[in-house]
């Protein structure tokens, strides 16, 4: 059925690059080409989903303004995503648009923080969304290039986030592109994000995670599995941390693991829930880590723990384990978080068959 | 429509068109009144200030009621959005702060918006790299007539003598923004 589109029509130039200059000058994009969002294309999209075309999805901030599932269509057709793909788009929207997700502090602030979208389910290939070798960058998956975009194209375009202007990130990230990527639930020894959430193995889930940027780690010398479990825990706890700044019971960081590695990993650790309590347990540094100003301020936020440890995080729960990557070993990615901000999952609903 | 055009729809969203909500003054002297101070453990340069004009508005013979925010989620976010509803609902009227980034900013604002939605007058406190972006914020939320103060900027890192030259300097300003008279 053909869906009634409301917004505005508009007559540009066929050119592809007389149609990118254009975008530039109405401050459409990203700074990369656009694909047009022709009728039929918005079409296609919408006609993927459940939805009407004027379905309220979300209001998006900085300016609060009405997310139709028609205006997403037309942001994910500039982003270039494949129609049967916007029910990720929808998802991922409704994840961050959760109060817990805390998107009207995360667009505006002064960090670098951005939505990082991780899928679960059949849509990670049927959509090309790369959760395989160079997943984070590199890999050129259609679905992980375009899903991410699109939902940086509606928070630019709807909700009007616009760098140093509604915006204050001091640096912004190259996730600020655009970020998602896949789990290798196949080869992870743990239940994914999805199922952990609550969620069945058949269904696309997307989370969304609140992430600082990529944060690398690699190790060569170590073959017992939990000391270098223990590194990376000691690695999360980096002193200028953002989850040293608040009261510690905010915010979660997501740890990538490389298939190698979670094969190692889940030998002394089968159950995720034992993984995190240790990680957490360990993530820790001393207070002498800090001069004496910042263990005044810890000190008066009760942020000291016993022995005078500095715990990253509250609870084990907060740091979260996934699967992905190559099989090169010897890496894995944290993706820190803002701290005021807790990572959210939504199943996509797809048009009925 | 020539053939090298095509049509295509606009992927922008219409602005906003509703009206500002009111915003209320003092209109009177501080003699007798209850003052609410919203202040962030983030920022201990605005704690200082606040503590500064706490002492004078009790010395003009306001009494003076404060909360501390500590977090914009989880049970720590629910704690501070309740008991400054709750601020909002016992005082004459208020002075919120600080934005000083651009989240703090934000919640600076929204919670501004509280004491305004309890028809109570109220300043929001900004510095000066963040005052675009607190009438932005307020402009979104449907308050863009709030009232804002505007502080120098950078406050952080300020010698402590610096900080209470601002306080006084600035406290008449803060005073006058609520339309206070005496």
């Amino acid at each position: 059925m053909t869906a009634v589109l409301q917004q505005e029509q508009i007559e540009v130039p066929a050119d592809p690059y007389d149609f990118y200059e254009l975008s530039l000058e109405e401050q459409w994009g990203d700074g990369v080409p656009l694909i047009p969002p022709t009728d039929d294309y918005v079409q296609a999209l919408i006609a993927s989903t459940p939805y009407a075309a004027d379905h309220v999805v979300a209001i998006l901030p900085p300016k609060q303004l009405v997310a139709t599932v028609e205006l997403i269509a037309i942001n994910a057709a500039m982003a270039g995503v494949e129609p049967d793909a916007l029910p990720l788009v929808i998802a991922a929207l409704e994840a961050l648009s959760a109060p817990e997700w805390n998107a009207l502090g995360l667009t505006t602030t002064t960090s670098s923080v951005f939505p990082m979208l991780i899928v679960d389910g059949p849509a990670r290939d049927r959509f090309h969304i790369d959760y395989k070798a160079s997943c984070m960058g590199g890999a050129a998956g259609r679905g992980s290039m375009t899903i991410g975009r699109a939902v940086a194209l509606c928070l630019r375009n709807i909700g009007g986030q616009r760098a140093g202007d509604t915006t204050r990130s001091v640096f912004g990230q190259p996730a600020r592109f655009g970020f998602c990527i896949g789990e290798w639930e196949e080869r992870s020894p743990w239940p994914s994000l999805a199922t952990r959430a609550g969620f069945s193995t058949d269904q696309d889930v997307v989370t969304v995670h609140g992430g600082k940027g990529t944060f690398p780690l690699a190790d060569i010398n170590n073959d017992d599995a939990t000391d270098l479990l223990f590194l990376i825990a000691k690695s999360l706890a980096y002193p200028l941390s953002n989850l040293y700044l608040g009261g510690g019971e905010n915010g979660e960081i997501v740890v990538a693991i490389n298939p190698i590695w979670a094969d190692r990993f889940k030998v002394p650790f089968p159950d995720v829930e034992d993984l995190q309590v240790f990680l957490q347990a360990n993530a820790w540094q001393p207070l002498s880590s800090w001069p004496e100003a910042n263990q005044e301020v810890f000190r008066k936020k009760g942020r000291v723990g016993k022995d005078d440890r500095m715990y990253l995080v509250e609870r084990p729960d907060q740091i979260i384990p996934m699967v992905c990557g190559g099989l090169g070993s010897l890496h894995a990615i944290a993706l820190p978080s803002f701290g005021e901000s807790h990572i959210q999952s939504v199943a996509a609903q797809y048009a009925p068959r | 429509m020539s053939e090298n055009r095509i049509l295509v729809r606009k992927p922008t969203a219409a602005p906003s068109t509703e009206p500002a909500a009111p915003t209320f003054t003092v209109d009177g002297g501080i003699n007798g009144k209850r003052v609410g101070f919203r202040t962030d453990s983030a920022w201990r340069s605005w704690s200082l200030i606040a503590d500064i004009w706490n002492g004078y508005l009790q010395r003009d013979g306001a009494t003076t009621d404060s909360y501390e925010t500590h977090g914009m989620i989880g049970d720590t976010g629910a704690t501070d959005r309740e008991q400054i509803d709750k601020l909002a609902e016992t005082v004459d009227f208020a002075i919120v702060g600080l934005g000083t980034c651009g989240s703090c900013t934000s919640f600076t604002i929204a919670d501004s918006v509280a004491f305004e939605d309890h028809e109570k007058p109220v300043i929001a406190v900004v510095t000066e790299e963040f005052a675009t972006h607190g009438h932005n914020v307020a402009n979104h939320l449907g308050h863009g007539d709030l009232k804002v103060l505007v502080l120098p900027y950078p406050l952080e890192a300020l010698p402590k003598e610096e900080l209470l030259q601002i306080a006084d300097d600035f406290y008449p300003k803060a005073l006058e923004l609520l339309g206070v008279t005496q």
